[in-house]
């Protein structure tokens, strides 16, 4: 690990000038940044930890029953946080797969949303949860919605300075489901994470959101499959068309974890079941 | 009722407090006054010539106390690449530093300059003339050109006739075999008994395949460690993380030329072994030669990455083979070609190609194994070595004979086992052996005989068997004035060997388990000891600490006899006292009494020896089922059952026995489903716990384990060793029950998930 200089601010504006500068990086859970560190892919000359600003963790049921996550929530808070698990079952469901509990006791859902990994466990839950995403800097505040928050691998729209306070869920589905494709049963990476989130009137789907992580540079959602459900009952014949359509919407890489043919069939097969699911908690 | 006391019985571990409190101490807590820590430059080409090695730079660091490259090597073994390096990750120099990331940092200021050649991963690329040569231009020829050019060269011998239309029609011959020239090939290995062209023109069903099996690491939870300390006299003392001290202190003399008695080591508590850590150069050697420079004690300790790309892992292994049976059942004859990728070593595991001869009679068996140069690490033991890549391609082999000829896998292997007095094809007759008893006990214990699958899920058996190493070893038994014994050896405690030598030393001088203590010397004070290693412990170290537990016993009866005025044959030890035979009244001394007495006696104190090289060993079968429920449109399969039956001849310590069955399988399994080293253009591409998946308790039922006892005639107690079979028969255990559960068989490891998917594919799914 290369030397760095540490701070520890007490507000955001401060942690968001310190920041702004080069060469700077944030630590939330760590679980990223210090591997990182240690392996010398990231050498920050400073290293600001969000620790000590009060506010940033914790869920919030909000006055609208609408409920906001703050970003240095640990995600084995959000795993098994029961307004979570109610409202939003498939972002309680991507939390549980993030590496072992000692990790999800140390990560945040901030941490695990900024790396802008593609293959994040909390992010297809957040697409299909409609999350706005506010963030703050020393020039003040903005919002932008999940699915516009990443640019590519690794890349957000965030410019330097900024930093992620809370996500809101406006949206609660009566139902949703989140499932990753690995080798390992536990403490795997995604080799393709799958949400589905619905909204039934009487066994009509009237609102249904499908999110995709690892299929593409960034994070998705399939909104074509989403098209074909609205407005429509499940049947065997719409799941196989929502498949199709999502994996169409992919555009996965073939590495070393499998083949991209792999993964886009396997966006196909997990469409139909998340949303199968889904619908059946809805 | 057994008739003994202590072996037999479940103890607690001799370790388990200091294991539990976190109290053992391993190489990495070593940590002498002044110590220095030092790093290995590695390559970061897979193959390339070394134009130069510039350490100006990292010279000037602050911090840095010594750099050393192969010029620094006295005796002038290779220690570190001069001219060019053959693997990604291959040591080019290392650094002490007074601090590791300082060291780490000026490894890095160092500047290599490479010329890339053409790299090679594949062993069935690397044998091709195409391949760039890596070590040796040399071609060697296959098994039908083998054949013939020794017709030719006998015929040539003959001088007294004329041979020459023959020979060259034999020559023409030759020109049908192009594919047969084998370049770059470190070792070969041929066997043959019988006749197999014939065993194959007499069988009803012949079915040749060609398996896959996949690199893979040992996976210990400690990585290499070493910390050196050099002193003004040149007496050199090493701490090290190693299965085998003795056997790194023969290495580290002869690798710097240090006489042998001037270096000591140290063997730390062990974070796991598996074979892989009897390594000589890849810590020890540069840990020694930075603290010869520095004169401080200096620490060389891998990190996870460097183990995944230059560790001596276990090599992968395509192998071709093809067996003949009639249709009611009888195995006529087996042929196998192997290539083992042995990396930038000579050999891998390639005599184990014999395995695939499984414990069956075979009356007719050809099996030639070549060892491929590839651009990768070289490979070493790791449990069983060779085994379980043999008998996955024997075992999964197996099932699709008795799939054709539509016969029961377990009555078809029962059918064809080997009894006592059965001869070994290429190899002695066999000794009394447990392999039906072993097979039987596993398929009532799974219930195989009344088994149901439901949809997708599918029943799966196979067997291994291994025939556990012995090596010289010695210990000492002393017996104190309060009546306990105290035992001295340098051996290594793997996985509850000293556990097991302390019950042996109970259980002969007739005293509580918790009576005994034990204390490992380091390679200055205790007697030779082989490696922890080749499931060799129980047997070499039982035997020797049954043999000075035995001298003791003698020492006692005499001290007795001394003592209580009667001759030696109306005594007995009983219960930790000696007792005179039928005496009425009772009549005893107890052990403590003798050591007290024996203090003050000509003869001196009890002190028992046993020494112990080498006496036959019995071989050992795993016979393992498993239940499998494969998911067919993601392809994961989810195991349901898996039981594992070994003859471990006799259970010393029947926990332990059943935790090295349990762990044997699990890593088998994990080789089966998971676990693989992947190579790119330019080496290992998942050197870490990311992309190198190892199982976790989630992902397997418990593993139920079946003991049987068929006692080895020179074992300790008739015990076998336990160690390494386990792990042979689950590759193809796995391979067998997805073939059951899908209808389509994999023969390449490991079953991903995208394998399944693409077999069932090619089946109509």
């Amino acid at each position: 690990m290369k030397g760095f200089e540490f701070f520890e601010p007490t507000t955001l504006a401060e942690a968001s000038q310190l920041f702004a500068q080069e060469h700077t990086q944030l630590l939330a859970g760590g679980t990223d940044l210090v591997i990182g560190m240690k392996a010398l892919t990231e050498a920050p000359q400073s290293v600001i930890s969000l620790q000590k600003i009060p506010g940033l963790a914790g869920v919030i049921t909000e006055a609208d029953g609408s409920i906001s996550v703050g970003a240095m929530t640990k995600v084995r808070e959000v795993e098994l946080s029961a307004d979570v698990q109610k409202h939003h079952a498939a972002l309680a469901e991507g939390a549980a797969e993030i590496g072992s509990i000692q990790i999800r006791n140390l990560a945040t859902i901030g941490g695990n949303i900024a790396h802008a990994s593609p293959a994040a466990d909390t992010v297809a839950g957040l697409l299909v949860a409609d999350a706005q995403v506010d963030i703050a800097s020393a020039d003040g505040e903005r919002s932008v919605p999940i699915d516009e928050l990443f640019t590519g691998p690794g890349q957000t729209v965030l410019t330097p300075g900024e930093i992620i306070t809370r996500f809101r869920l406006p949206s609660p589905s009566s139902g949703s489901h989140y499932i990753k494709h690995k080798i390992r049963e536990v403490m795997d990476l995604a080799f393709i994470g799958v949400a589905a989130a619905v909204n039934l009137d009487n066994g009509t789907i009237t609102d249904a959101r499908i999110g995709l992580a690892a299929v593409a540079p960034t994070p998705i959602r399939a909104t074509e499959a989403e098209n074909l459900l609205r407005g429509n009952e499940l049947t065997e014949e719409l799941l196989e068309q929502a498949g199709e359509a999502a994996a169409a919407a992919s555009s996965p890489i073939s590495d070393l974890r499998c083949s991209a043919e792999h993964r886009r069939e396997m966006v196909d097969v997990l469409t139909r079941r998340t949303l199968q699911e889904a619908v059946a908690r809805a | 009722m057994s008739e003994y006391t202590v072996v037999g019985q479940t103890v607690a571990r001799v370790d388990a407090v200091e294991k539990v409190t976190g109290a053992a101490q391993y190489g990495a807590d070593v940590h002498p006054a002044g110590m220095l820590y030092g790093k290995i430059v590695r390559s970061k080409q897979a193959h390339a010539n070394i134009l130069s090695i510039d350490t100006s730079e990292a010279e000037k660091l602050p911090g840095v106390r010594a750099i050393i490259t192969q010029d620094d090597v006295p005796s002038g073994r290779r220690v570190f690449a001069t001219d060019k390096v053959l693997y990604l990750g291959e040591p080019l120099a290392a650094v002490a530093a007074t601090d590791p990331d300082i060291a780490e940092e000026a490894a890095e200021l160092i500047k290599i300059e490479y010329e890339v050649l053409p790299v090679v991963q594949d062993v069935m690329e690397a044998i091709k003339a195409s391949a760039p040569r890596l070590q040796s231009d040399a071609a060697k020829d296959g098994p039908n050109r083998r054949e013939i050019s020794a017709q030719i060269r006998k015929l040539s011998r003959d001088k007294e006739n004329d041979h020459s239309d023959e020979i060259s029609k034999l020559e023409a011959a030759l020109e049908e075999y192009p594919d047969e020239v084998y370049y770059n090939i470190s070792a070969e290995s041929h066997s043959e008994a019988g006749d197999v062209e014939k065993g194959f023109a007499e069988s009803d069903v012949v079915v040749e395949d060609t398996y896959v099996i996949p690199r893979v690491h040992q996976t210990y939870m400690e990585p290499h460690v070493s910390v050196a300390s050099a002193d003004s006299s040149g007496k050199v003392t090493v701490w090290a993380s190693t299965q085998g001290p003795f056997a790194i202190r023969s290495g580290i003399a002869g690798t710097l030329g240090i006489p042998l008695t001037q270096i000591n080591v140290i063997g730390t508590t062990m974070g796991g072994g598996f074979g892989g850590r009897f390594g000589v150069i890849i810590t020890h050697v540069p840990a020694v030669l930075l603290s010869q420079k520095t004169g401080r004690p200096v620490r060389v300790q891998m990190t996870r990455e460097e183990e995944f790309i230059d560790g001596r892992p276990a090599p992968g292994c395509v192998i071709k083979i093809k067996t003949g049976a009639t249709n009611d059942g009888q195995i006529l004859a087996r042929e196998a070609l192997a290539f083992w990728d042995s990396g930038s070593v000579s050999g891998a595991s390639i005599g184990s190609t014999i395995r695939v001869r499984g414990v069956y009679k075979i009356p007719n068996l050809k099996v030639d194994a070549y060892g491929v140069h590839t651009n990768k690490s070289g490979t070493a033991a790791y449990r069983a070595p060779g085994a379980p890549q043999a008998i996955f391609a024997g075992e999964s082999q197996l099932d699709e004979i008795a799939d054709r000829i539509g016969m029961d896998p377990v009555k078809f292997r029962l059918m064809n086992m080997r009894e006592e007095g059965d001869p070994v094809p290429a190899g002695a007759n066999e000794p009394k052996v447990g392999y039906k008893e072993t097979l039987e006990a596993v398929a009532d214990a799974a219930g195989w005989w009344d088994r149901e699958a439901g949809e997708n899920q599918g029943w799966g058996v196979a067997v291994g068997d291994w025939t556990n190493g012995c090596g010289p070893g010695g210990v000492y038994v002393s017996v104190h004035e309060d009546g306990s014994a105290r035992i001295f050896h340098g051996s290594m405690d793997i996985t509850g060997t000293d556990t097991m030598i302390s019950q042996i030393t109970a259980e002969i001088l007739t005293i509580p388990y918790e009576s005994v203590t034990i204390r490992r010397g380091d390679t200055d004070s205790a007697p030779y000891s082989t490696g922890s290693g080749g499931s060799v412990v129980t047997f070499t170290m039982g035997n020797t600490a049954k043999l000075a537990a035995e001298d003791a016993h003698r020492r006692i009866l005499e001290l007795a006899s001394e003592r209580l005025n009667m001759n030696v044959d109306n005594l007995e030890l009983k219960d930790g006292a000696v007792h005179v035979i039928s005496a009425d009244p009772p009549k005893s001394i107890s052990l403590g009494e003798l050591a007290a007495y024996s203090l003050s006696t000509t003869g001196g104190p009890i002190v028992g020896k046993g020494s112990f090289a080498r006496q036959a060993s019995t071989p050992a079968l795993a016979a393992q089922i498993a239940k499998v429920e494969v998911d067919p449109d993601t392809g994961r399969t989810r195991v349901l059952k898996l039981v594992a039956s070994q003859d471990v001849g006799y259970a010393i310590n029947p926990m332990a026995v059943e935790g090295q069955i349990e762990g044997g399988t699990v890593q088998g399994y994990a080789w089966a489903m998971m676990e693989e080293m992947q190579y790119g253009e330019n080496g290992n591409i998942n050197p870490g716990f990311v992309d190198y998946r190892v199982p976790t308790s989630a992902d397997l039922p418990t593993v139920e384990s079946v003991i049987v006892e068929v006692p080895a005639p020179n074992g300790p107690y008739g015990a076998k060793g336990v160690g390494e079979p386990p792990i042979t028969p689950t590759l193809a255990t796995m391979a067998n029950a997805v073939k059951d559960a899908i209808g389509v068989r994999i023969t390449e490891l490991p079953i991903k998930p995208e394998k399944v998917v693409e077999a069932l594919k090619s089946n109509g799914h």
